[in-house]
């Protein structure tokens, strides 16, 4: 059973303002948000001594943790780039970011993602514009899929036709998010939605509307971890990594399995089983909603829901601020930004120290962050906890 | 009717004989001559067993609707707004394996899951495509 029982800890979160960056670049997104997060965990910048990243999805480098170690100005011990797929990147950074600190490569690693897909997208783009190849375009291109929300569209139809349930399941879920939104002031989406809104929105691909789809945005954010003892004293922060749980069933939307049999649902027992946890001991779900859907899914995949009732349970208020389990308090990629993933980490970690402010979650000991990339093709779930 | 679209393919020396069947208007898939397993999209060896021996079983064309999706935004580029909305399904063969397509034809708007399609292979530019269509009621 895959564990992370060492004394490394995230011991620091840095985020930059998300939304429109015009005039940065990637790497000097990313490097910003390694720098708050070095700050936040009272660190200079030359105790860093490991950095992972992701590069730009829209621009993509190669060898971009060398690229983001020399704009720092840092000659770390260990470097590299991770590139796994949606949140569970962030994880795989943290997980290697554990490795390479418990085995002595390093002390100090930052783990950071970051890129202007926004501003920096070429004129006349829809939705994220990708220049990398996911691998199943023989299969994909020729018969008009291209991008994320078409596979994401298939997966929701389905899940209609399976267990039933509407669009006011899927609304449900960019509703409660908005309403989060509203609440943090480094949010992309700054107006309340109503059900009226959602079902005037335009359809991109049904189901799916636009405000089923996650947005596009400009924006990085960064982790920063280290030993117990080596973190600085007197701050007494560190927020543990519990259990990370992975699975990787597939790639391309044709061999997705049916939603019953997704890798969510393995990442999420291989989690709580490692924790010796379940979704009662959990006060904050992080959960990946790149869109509504995938909301839906996790929910049921991580035994938050049983199959069919995930939209039930958000419109019962479970998911609200207040509720039983608070969804992406910091309006998620549906409302915050898209930024991988990677603020779901961190406003988990901001959660658990109780520096969430309006948001704050009351009694936050253990937030879960599930992640997916692809189309649910790479999943992970991952338990953090308070110190 | 509006002249349909598509990407052309890529094929490798692997997949070139499912795209040059389509040609000839017929749906090939790989089959494992060890254990059998009849998979998409074509490989060099079986995803089951491992095994490089491979064959091709002619497809029937019939299957069923798993999921479909109506497309209304031109994501592969402003020459694709003239086809909008058009319709993706996938698509789950009778003899097991699943494949995405294009769903086309009038009642393409209407389909619903587990309803019946069949393969057909219009001509697009140079090569022909195995998009499918609703079969006839009855």
């Amino acid at each position: 059973m895959p564990t992370v029982g060492s004394d490394v800890v995230i011991a620091g979160i840095g985020e930059t303002p998300v939304g429109r960056l015009p005039g940065w670049s990637p790497v000097e997104i990313q490097a910003a948000a390694v720098l708050a997060a070095l700050r936040d965990a009272g660190f200079a910048l030359s105790d860093l001594d490991g950095l992972i990243n992701l590069d730009p999805y829209a621009t993509p480098n190669s060898m971009f943790s060398s690229t983001l170690a020399e704009h720092l100005g840092v000659a770390p011990r260990f470097a590299c780039t991770v590139d796994v797929g949606g949140t569970v990147t962030g994880m795989t950074m943290l997980q290697q970011a554990v490795w390479a600190i418990e085995s002595g490569y390093c002390e100090v690693a930052a783990c950071v993602y970051g890129e202007n897909a926004l501003t920096g997208r070429p004129a006349g783009a829809q939705g994220l514009h990708m220049h990398n190849l996911l691998g199943g375009e023989e299969w994909e291109e020729p018969f008009g899929l291209h991008g994320m929300v078409i596979p994401y569209a298939l997966l929701a139809q389905r899940y209609l036709d399976l267990y039933g349930a509407t669009d006011a399941d899927l609304a449900a879920v960019a509703l409660v998010t908005r309403r989060h939104a509203l609440l943090n002031d480094n949010a992309q989406m700054r107006k309340p939605m109503t059900l009226e809104d959602y079902r005037a929105s335009r359809q991109i691909s049904s189901p799916l509307r636009l405000l089923d789809c996650s947005l596009v945005s400009d924006g990085g954010g960064a982790l920063v971890l280290t030993r117990i003892g080596r973190a600085p004293q007197g701050r007494g922060r560190g927020v543990a990594i519990r259990a990370i749980g992975m699975k990787t069933t597939h790639n391309s939307v044709a061999l997705m399995p049916d939603i019953p049999e997704l890798g969510m649902a393995a990442a999420g027992a291989d989690a709580y089983e490692a924790a010796g946890m379940g979704p009662e001991d959990i006060q904050v779900a992080n959960l990946h909603d790149a869109f509504t859907i995938s909301v839906l899914v996790s929910l049921e995949a991580l035994g938050f829901a049983r199959p069919g009732e995930g939209g039930a349970l958000v419109r019962s208020g479970a998911m609200d601020l207040g509720g039983r389990w608070p969804l992406n308090p910091h309006g998620g990629l549906l409302s915050q930004a898209h930024i991988g993933g990677m603020l779901h980490i961190t406003e988990a970690v901001r959660q658990l120290r109780g520096e969430a402010g309006r948001r704050q979650v009351e009694g936050a000991r253990r937030a879960l962050v599930s992640g997916n990339g692809g189309i649910f093709s790479v999943c992970g779930a991952m338990i953090l906890e308070k110190p | 009717m509006l002249d349909l679209l598509a990407t052309s393919p890529n094929p490798t020396g692997a997949s070139a004989p499912f795209w040059d069947a389509c040609d000839r208007g017929e749906l090939l898939f790989p089959k494992c001559g060890r254990c059998g397993h009849l998979f998409y999209y074509p490989r060099r060896h079986c995803p089951l067993c491992g095994d490089t021996a491979l064959g091709w079983q002619r497809m029937s064309g019939r299957g069923t609707v798993f999921s479909h999706s109506h497309v209304h935004v031109a994501f592969q580029g402003g020459a694709w707004s003239g086809q909008l909305p058009y319709t993706v399904v996938l698509v789950d063969l009778a003899e097991g394996p699943r494949m995405l397509s294009r769903l086309i034809g009038d009642d393409a708007s209407t389909v619903r899951g587990g309803d019946a399609v069949s393969v057909v292979f219009p001509r697009i530019g140079d090569r022909r495509y195995p998009f499918f269509q609703r079969a006839a009621a009855g």
